[in-house]
């Protein structure tokens, strides 16, 4: 069963992992693959893509040396390229030809970026997992699982359903907020005070979510982003009720989580294959152990309101599952990670793992204290929350479908995906590409160091009569489709003027 | 292609060369040590020797009309040759061409090029964009032909250079490249080769690359590959579109049927088919950057009073009557008038195909200004025929013109218009009337040359007696529509045929309107520059450069901002869109496309929207009025 799905699948879309700086010697091509999906490709096949891949990194150096080999756009497939490491390159390839299969190309580089950096969060870096083990073994084993339960989320039925046209007014590697009143603010300001009290430790931070959108968080940005993207794929109400039809702004419509695992064929022979081809490796696949934090249907909320789960195992000589731990990027330092859940609140902990006395028997410390000093404020926060909620149209405006992306704080607001289905195909498909368009300039102006100041607006009136249209300045964005507005360029001016004023407060006005 | 050994493959240079052959060879390696594919890489990169040994082929089997020539082209041809020689008094060898004489000629004149090399030279960072403001580069006169020859791959000023051509043979064979020695650049070559073949044996065809500000972009026609490099920002659609013009521009030249000459030799060398004509690309793609019939897919007319148009027409439609396929008169690159044979039309990239074919050539031009050698009309050279490609009669006469006397040349020459009839010559009669206007008559016959002799000497007769030659002066003096002159709301003007464009108060002192370069301080509501096209008429009117577009630099930056334009709007799969308004840091553009007519309008970037709006509604409104003095009305419909 395994097999065949993954075998239908391959046909849509092939993605892979190479390091550059192993497998350099004939005969020994194979070494460079880290990754490859899917994985039951026939290695004549893979080796294939990875050296067109190659050939064309070391073409474009000739007359790009910085910024090499981006993007290959064939007739059938796009080859969309990342290099997530220093030589170490994920390249994805989607095929074209069927009806829903308009890309942009920056929305599939961000999906490479979003699996490398999450991995990078548990995991560490590729580099030093190589590193730290030279066959590459440990780093296959780890990649395998990380990004197959990654992919699983794209899976519908048999076909992963990558970001495309139709999801041209979202944003991925961004953070929703929710919008709260002032009072609130002040509930959660010192529910964030006691937390961090409770974790007894300066070095700590917090991140509180409300359903699927942030209320609070002390992380760094690039800290953030991660964490609040495994929070809304696994940690949320939502998340924990899987395939219960849930509402997120991220997980709409992209994925029903019961697929879980059938992307995974018979793993271990899969990561056997690169050995038995080679006779390098004396250390079988097996004797890693591996963490799979993305693994479905594996956290669930304890009775004391605490998420629990197996992933990290069990601790030497005791019962009870080792906790879950993460690397942040802003300290470089391993943090035990602390879930609390009240209805629709999320609260999650970050604590350093080197201040917990005795390793983990001193979080169940930090467990109580939370129980005993934040319960009642965690109460009264989730009901002035649920009391001021708009329920999942809260961000709707009417008359407008939007895209709002603050690309300096990763912050972004969005037409409710409910609305954006409301759109045609064309409206749709005329917006993915003003969007490839308006990439290729911010890119391009990232190149020539001038990114900031980067002032533009586009209105387009398509030929379907709908508005599509692009607002950049100083490092905001803003997209937009009206369909059933007036003729004049002047109206829909006044349109977006109009949302500016009230729901920008007026970056975007002239 | 793994059979390559280094010595066949290496470019014989200098010994900087070690680091790019490496890099070329490895991603030879990373395509050919996967042995999936097996790619049919020619491994004869001996260009040089290839090219001699079918050179001296080819230039056997003209000079005695061998029947064993390589292929039909050549015999089609070689029966030119024939009936051409019958009009040659002394045929000199086709090695001693007289495109490569041009060659040399251009050379010879590189010291005049060294203030324009940054102008067009395009080199990235070297040349500061504004550090030429100063020059008034509308005087600075752009000359064709190859530059830095010297160059290949390995040099650091090669790789700079912002937009690379190549055409290559599907075996790897350098054809043509734009900057550089393309024998030198046989490895490079190979390596576009390897990649075009490595996709295309995964069942795929690839387009386009992209790495930073640099995209390549691919072109596969038959056995010919091609291929542009650049960092010019231009659009990917833009940039295919030049690469089938250059594409175009080669079959204009040879005719599709070299397409067979590949089916039975694939190592068929065709460089020395195009021996000399580096001056046509090389123009060809200077266009791109100045001429706005590239993307538009339209031409465009110098202004004439309705009845002087009507008069030549006229007198073109009579000729063509007599057997004349196509009858062109055009001034520079402008159109006259132009007649086609019943049913015939011309499509717009045959026309600015041919237009550049015959202004980028000089033998076509052959313009002696010796005093006092006087010619008669019978002195012939044989003029430009490289190998066989080009065969050029130019026959000196004197032009007794009134305005002055010059000694101009006609020319009958094969040609194939690729939209027209890719397959076939046709043979074009080209005769300059003037410096800048000359007369092009295209027929089937190769051996119509004396008639359309005939045909030019009645036509220029006319042309003469009804002014129509002085009209063209004083148009091009007078330039074309003036975005200052944009007439007022409600304009109730007669469209008076004796005032320049719908304006009667325009006038300009003779000294003001001899000054070469007009520069105009703008229109209303910071109207700075508009362009219209007419669908139906397959044509384009644009306005004249108007401050603060008034330099080359500038003037290129406005065209590439069109043609993004011109891209965005005709999106291949949903496209075209109605309306756009684009404002960045440089303008506002406004597109309006209907079922009759496009408009691109750029104003001041602090322009406001309604203003601007309501001046593209004047701008089209003026055009209305003066459309039948600005396009050629009433030739044969285009049914494209």
């Amino acid at each position: 069963m395994g097999m065949s799905a993954a075998s239908s699948v391959s046909e849509a879309m092939k993605l892979c992992i190479f390091d550059l700086r192993r497998g350099q010697h004939e005969g020994q091509e194979l070494d460079k693959i880290l990754y490859f999906f899917p994985a039951d490709l026939p290695f004549p096949t893979q080796l294939s893509v990875i050296g067109l891949s190659e050939g064309l990194i070391t073409f474009t150096r000739i007359f790009s040396p910085e910024a090499p080999c981006e993007v290959i756009e064939a007739e059938k497939h796009s080859h969309v390229f990342y290099e997530a490491e220093c030589d170490i390159w994920m390249v994805m390839v989607v095929e074209k030809s069927e009806s829903e299969a308009i890309w942009r190309t920056a929305a599939l580089r961000s999906v490479l970026k979003e699996v490398h950096s999450l991995f990078v969060m548990f995991h560490g870096s590729i580099r030093a997992l190589l590193d730290r083990e030279p066959s590459g073994g440990l780093t296959r084993t780890h990649l395998y699982y990380f990004i197959m339960d990654y992919l699983s989320d794209f899976l519908s039925g048999k076909k992963l359903h990558l970001p495309n046209f139709r999801d041209s007014l979202k944003e991925r590697g961004m953070v929703q907020m929710l919008t709260i009143g002032r009072e609130a603010a002040l509930e959660v300001q010192s529910l964030v005070r006691v937390l961090e009290s409770c974790a007894g430790c300066t070095q700590s931070y917090s991140l509180i979510m409300f359903q699927d959108l942030l209320v609070s968080t002390t992380l760094s940005p690039d800290d953030l982003v991660n964490l609040f993207t495994y929070t809304v794929m696994r940690l949320t109400p939502d998340a924990l009720s899987a395939g219960a039809s849930s509402w997120s702004y991220l997980r709409k419509g992209s994925t029903t989580s019961n697929a879980s695992g059938s992307l995974l064929t018979s793993s271990t022979s899969v990561l056997d294959r690169y050995y038995s081809s080679r006779d390098t490796s004396p250390v079988g696949v097996r004797s890693y152990q591996v963490v799979r934090p993305l693994q479905h249907e594996k956290w669930s909320k304890g009775k004391d309101g605490f998420l629990v789960t197996d992933i990290w195992g069990t601790g030497v000589g005791s019962l009870s599952p080792s906790s879950p731990t993460i690397w942040l990027k802003q300290t470089e330092e391993r943090m035990y990670l602390c879930a609390f859940q009240h209805r629709s609140l999320t609260i999650i902990l970050f604590i350093p793992v080197t201040s917990v006395h005795n390793g983990e028997q001193g979080l169940p410390v930090v467990k109580q204290q939370i129980l005993e000093n934040a319960s009642s404020k965690i109460i009264k926060v989730e009901e002035k929350l649920s009391r001021g909620w708009g329920g999942e149209n809260a961000y709707h405006v009417s008359g407008y479908r939007y895209l709002l992306v603050d690309g300096d704080r990763y912050i972004s607001r969005a037409s409710p995906p409910g609305k954006v289905t409301t759109l045609t195909k064309d409206s749709l498909v005329a917006m993915s590409k003003l969007r490839e368009e308006v990439d290729l300039e911010k890119s391009r102006a990232k190149c020539d160091g001038s990114d900031c100041e980067k002032d533009q607006e586009i209105c387009i009136r398509a030929k379907n009569g709908a508005w599509v249209i692009s607002r950049l300045t100083r490092g905001k964005e803003l997209y937009m489709v009206l369909e059933k507005a007036n003729e004049t360029l002047l109206y829909a001016s006044e349109a977006v003027e109009k949302f500016s004023d009230r729901y920008c407060s007026g970056v975007f006005s002239l | 292609m793994a059979d390559l050994s280094d010595d066949d493959r290496k470019p014989k240079v200098g010994p900087s060369t070690d680091s790019i052959d490496q890099s070329l060879d490895a991603i030879e390696n990373q395509l050919s040590s996967i042995s999936v594919v097996q790619s049919e890489f020619d491994s004869d990169l001996d260009t040089e020797e290839a090219s001699s040994s079918n050179q001296d082929k080819l230039a056997n089997g003209l000079l005695n009309g061998n029947p064993g020539a390589d292929s039909n082209v050549l015999e089609d041809l070689s029966s030119v040759w024939r009936n051409m020689s019958e009009e040659m008094e002394a045929p000199s060898s086709p090695s001693s061409s007289g495109y490569a004489a041009e060659r040399g000629s251009n050379n010879a004149s590189s010291s005049r090029d060294i203030g324009i090399e940054e102008v067009d030279g395009e080199i990235v960072e070297i040349g500061n964009s504004d550090s030429f403001d100063g020059v008034s580069d509308s005087q600075v006169q752009w000359l064709p032909g190859k530059r830095h020859g010297n160059e290949d791959d390995a040099s650091s000023s090669w790789r700079k250079r912002k937009k690379h051509f190549f055409i290559l043979s599907h075996s790897g064979k350098p054809i043509y490249s734009r900057y550089g020695d393309e024998h030198k650049l046989a490895g490079f070559s190979a390596t576009l080769q390897a990649i075009i073949s490595f996709v295309e044996n995964g069942g795929d065809r690839v387009n386009l690359v992209r790495a930073g500000k640099h995209q390549v972009v691919f072109l596969v026609k038959g056995p010919i590959y091609l291929a542009c490099i650049s960092c010019t920002e231009e659009s990917y659609q833009s940039l295919k579109g030049q690469l089938e013009l250059l594409y175009g521009q080669m079959i204009l030249i040879l005719t599709k049927s070299l397409n067979r000459c590949f089916e039975k030799n694939p190592k068929f060398d065709m460089t020395p088919l195009l021996g000399g004509t580096d001056t046509v690309f090389s123009s060809l793609i200077h266009s791109f950057s100045w001429n706005p019939a590239n993307f538009l897919h339209a031409y465009t007319c110098l202004p004439l009073a309705y009845v002087t148009r009507q008069a030549a027409s006229a007198i073109l439609q009579d000729v063509a009557d007599s057997g004349v396929v196509f009858a062109i008169l055009m001034c520079k690159h402008k159109v006259i008038s132009l007649v086609g044979a019943q049913k015939a039309s011309l499509h717009p990239d045959d026309m600015l195909l041919l237009s550049n074919f015959i202004m980028s050539s000089e033998s076509f031009r052959q313009l002696v200004i010796e005093a006092g050698v006087a010619f008669e009309d019978t002195d012939v050279t044989v003029n430009g025929c490289a190998n066989f490609s080009i065969f050029v009669l130019a026959f000196l006469h004197v032009a007794n013109v009134s305005f002055g006397v010059a000694r101009t040349s006609e020319s009958f020459s094969p040609i194939c218009l690729p939209r027209y009839n890719p397959m076939a010559f046709l043979h074009a009669y080209v005769h300059y009337l003037d410096v800048d206007t000359h007369l092009i008559l295209l027929t089937t016959s190769s051996d119509a040359f004396h008639h359309l002799k005939d045909c030019r000497v009645r036509i220029e007769k006319v042309l003469l007696e009804s002014n129509v030659l002085n009209e063209v002066q004083r148009s091009m003096v007078d330039g074309g529509m003036r975005v200052e002159d944009l007439p007022a709301d409600h304009g109730s003007h007669s469209g008076a045929v004796s005032a320049h464009l719908g304006q009667p108060g325009h006038t300009r002192e003779p000294s003001e309107r001899f000054a070469e370069a007009f520069i105009g301080v703008g229109g209303p509501a910071g109207l700075w520059h508009f362009m219209y096209r007419s669908i139906y008429l397959d044509q384009y009117v644009s306005s004249e450069f108007s401050s603060p577009v008034n330099n080359r630099q500038q003037q290129k930056r406005l065209y590439r901002a069109y043609q993004k334009l011109y891209a965005s709007m005709h999106d291949k799969e949903i496209g075209p869109h109605r309306t756009q308004f684009r404002r960045d840091e440089n303008y506002v553009l406004l597109c309006w496309v209907t079922r009759d007519f496009e408009l691109y309008a750029a104003f001041d970037p602090l322009a406001d929207k309604a203003l601007a709006i309501k001046t593209c509604n004047r701008v089209c409104q003026w055009i209305k009025n003066i459309e039948n003095e600005i396009f050629l009305l009433g030739a044969s419909a285009f049914s494209w």
